[in-house]
């Protein structure tokens, strides 16, 4: 199957609540004074996490998402995974997409790891068979052994991103979309899934990651978005990144 | 226009993920009683004690000083008002608790009611096994008429589109939760769930004729208890469905792409 994405002149606007803007007594108090009191007065803060970004990628594209704490990284992954619908600017997705943004996201704590590989599988909607094939692959990749079989909430953070990585990756997905966590592993399963989303051009997929290890940009993308308070400062191939940042 | 589109496609891929809140949903309640020794046989227990000490204090109150007389009445309002009027909290807090999942990975608005309203129905269906059991056991029970899978139909659509209506304005406003609660505590006095609508006269009635809980309420007690419910209960389920079937739709027009922000 094909995939693609396509992202044209996305912009997209946080709006903070603060405590006083979520109360109900003021909203009605402010509207019975006249109504536009109410947006002025709201407490309602925008803050412009995404502008007017455009990218484009092809199957086997990999493409590292680097900037500052704040940048706007995790916003625009979760604008390309579907979460966030931006207020302007077209989104176009095609092809199955996984999305493991926050670090434990969509994990049962109390849950042990086994049925952790089930519950993943089956919120992308496998069947049990499929997810019961793919058990062995998953435990063997995140290098677990026993403690598959431990309450999640046991495990180290490196264990749980060994977790979430190996479901993320054994569970066919087209496009995958991850963010820091990753960092969480330790040096051999750094190599080992930088290996695997190398493998990834073979297989047609594609990876968008949200980084800050400069190491894994150069080993894994092809492709890098530079953000610097919202705005793409840098788009091209990594080659020309690593060019662009000694300049 | 294409807000209206993507509005009706939220409810119609909710309902088209239906295997994923099967599983999410049965998978949640079975976690709700980990490590407890009566499991689900909690909720049974509430239900009974409820029930009784219902039945005991307004058998004397009513007069007949007999607890049996409005025993099955009174237990069945109980476990009917559960899913007509009882879910209203969890309605309201159904993105808010969903909130960690909205923000991992895409999925509809419309598939948190659902998840949100399966888990209540599983409840429902939990009890009503037991209420059978608990009437039969005590030689109340009635043989019940078909026309409960209608109106329990009725109930349940109007029940997701009145989570909807609850649920997206309780999460931009912290207050409303507090209100639904608080609602629905006053609606469980005001909806014949203990008492006989027979037994409410004169003027007091209209909180009978205008209730719509009272309506919907009776879709599912009357077929409960071997009776078929009034015409006038069948034209309320189907007229609310419409009105409140709009409202939802024209919620989801105007504010589903913000709900995820107001979290």
């Amino acid at each position: 199957m094909s995939c693609s994405i396509r992202l044209d002149g996305v912009t997209l606007d946080y709006f903070i609540y603060s405590v006083k803007a979520q109360s109900l007594r003021n909203a009605v108090f402010n509207l019975a004074v006249g109504g536009n009191l109410y947006k002025s007065q709201g407490d309602v803060t925008v803050v412009r996490a995404l502008e007017n970004v455009s990218l484009d990628m092809q199957e086997g594209d990999r493409l590292a998402l680097v900037g500052h704490n704040g940048s706007g990284k995790t916003s625009l992954l979760k604008v390309i995974a579907g979460i966030y619908e931006p207020q302007k600017g077209l989104v176009e997705i095609k092809g199955k997409l996984t999305s493991m943004i926050a670090h434990g996201a969509g994990l049962d704590m109390e849950a042990s790891g086994l049925q952790n590989i089930r519950k993943l599988g089956a919120m992308r909607m496998l069947s049990k068979k499929v997810i019961e094939s793919r058990i062995d692959s998953i435990v063997e990749f995140s290098e677990l052994g026993d403690f598959v079989r431990l309450p999640v909430k046991t495990y180290s953070s490196g264990m749980m991103a060994r977790l979430m990585f190996a479901c993320a990756t054994e569970f066919e997905a087209d496009i995958l979309v991850l963010d820091e966590w990753l960092g969480a592993g330790d040096a051999s399963f750094f190599q080992k899934a930088s290996d695997r989303m190398q493998g990834f051009v073979d297989k047609a997929q594609m990876v968008v990651i949200g980084t800050h290890n400069f190491g894994l940009v150069e080993r894994v993308c092809n492709k890098v978005i530079e953000l610097s308070a919202g705005r793409v400062v840098f788009y091209g191939s990594t080659k020309d990144w690593a060019a662009w940042r000694n300049r | 226009m294409e807000a209206l589109q993507a509005a009706f496609r939220d409810l119609i891929d909710g309902f088209r993920l239906a295997p994923l809140w099967l599983t999410l949903g049965w998978e949640q309640t079975a976690a709700r009683f980990r490590r407890t020794v009566l499991g689900p046989f909690w909720l049974t227990a509430n239900l009974l004690a409820m029930a009784f000490a219902l039945s005991f204090i307004f058998g004397e109150l009513f007069g007949n000083g007999n607890w049996r007389a409005n025993f099955a009445l009174i237990i069945s309002g109980i476990l009917c008002w559960s899913i007509t009027g009882g879910f209203l909290a969890d309605a309201a807090n159904a993105f808010i608790s969903a909130g960690d999942l909205m923000n991992t990975m895409r999925l509809p608005l419309t598939f948190h009611v659902l998840l949100m309203m399966y888990k209540n129905v599983i409840n429902f269906l939990a009890q009503l096994i037991a209420l059978w059991v608990v009437l039969l056991v005590l030689r109340l029970g009635a043989v019940p008429d078909i026309s409960f899978i209608f109106g329990l139909a009725i109930v349940l659509i109007n029940g997701v589109f009145l989570s909807i209506i609850v649920a997206m304005p309780a999460t931009r406003f912290r207050d409303v939760y507090q209100s639904v609660a608080f609602a629905v505590q006053i609606l469980f006095f005001l909806t014949p769930v203990f008492w006989a609508p027979a037994q409410m006269q004169g003027k007091r009635s209209i909180i009978l004729t205008l209730n719509p809980f009272a309506h919907l309420l009776e879709l599912i007690r009357q077929p409960l208890l071997g009776r078929t419910p009034l015409l006038v209960h069948w034209e309320w389920g189907i007229g609310l469905m419409v009105v409140l079937g709009a409202t939802a739709i024209t919620m989801l027009t105007l504010y589903r792409k913000r709900v995820v922000f107001w979290l």
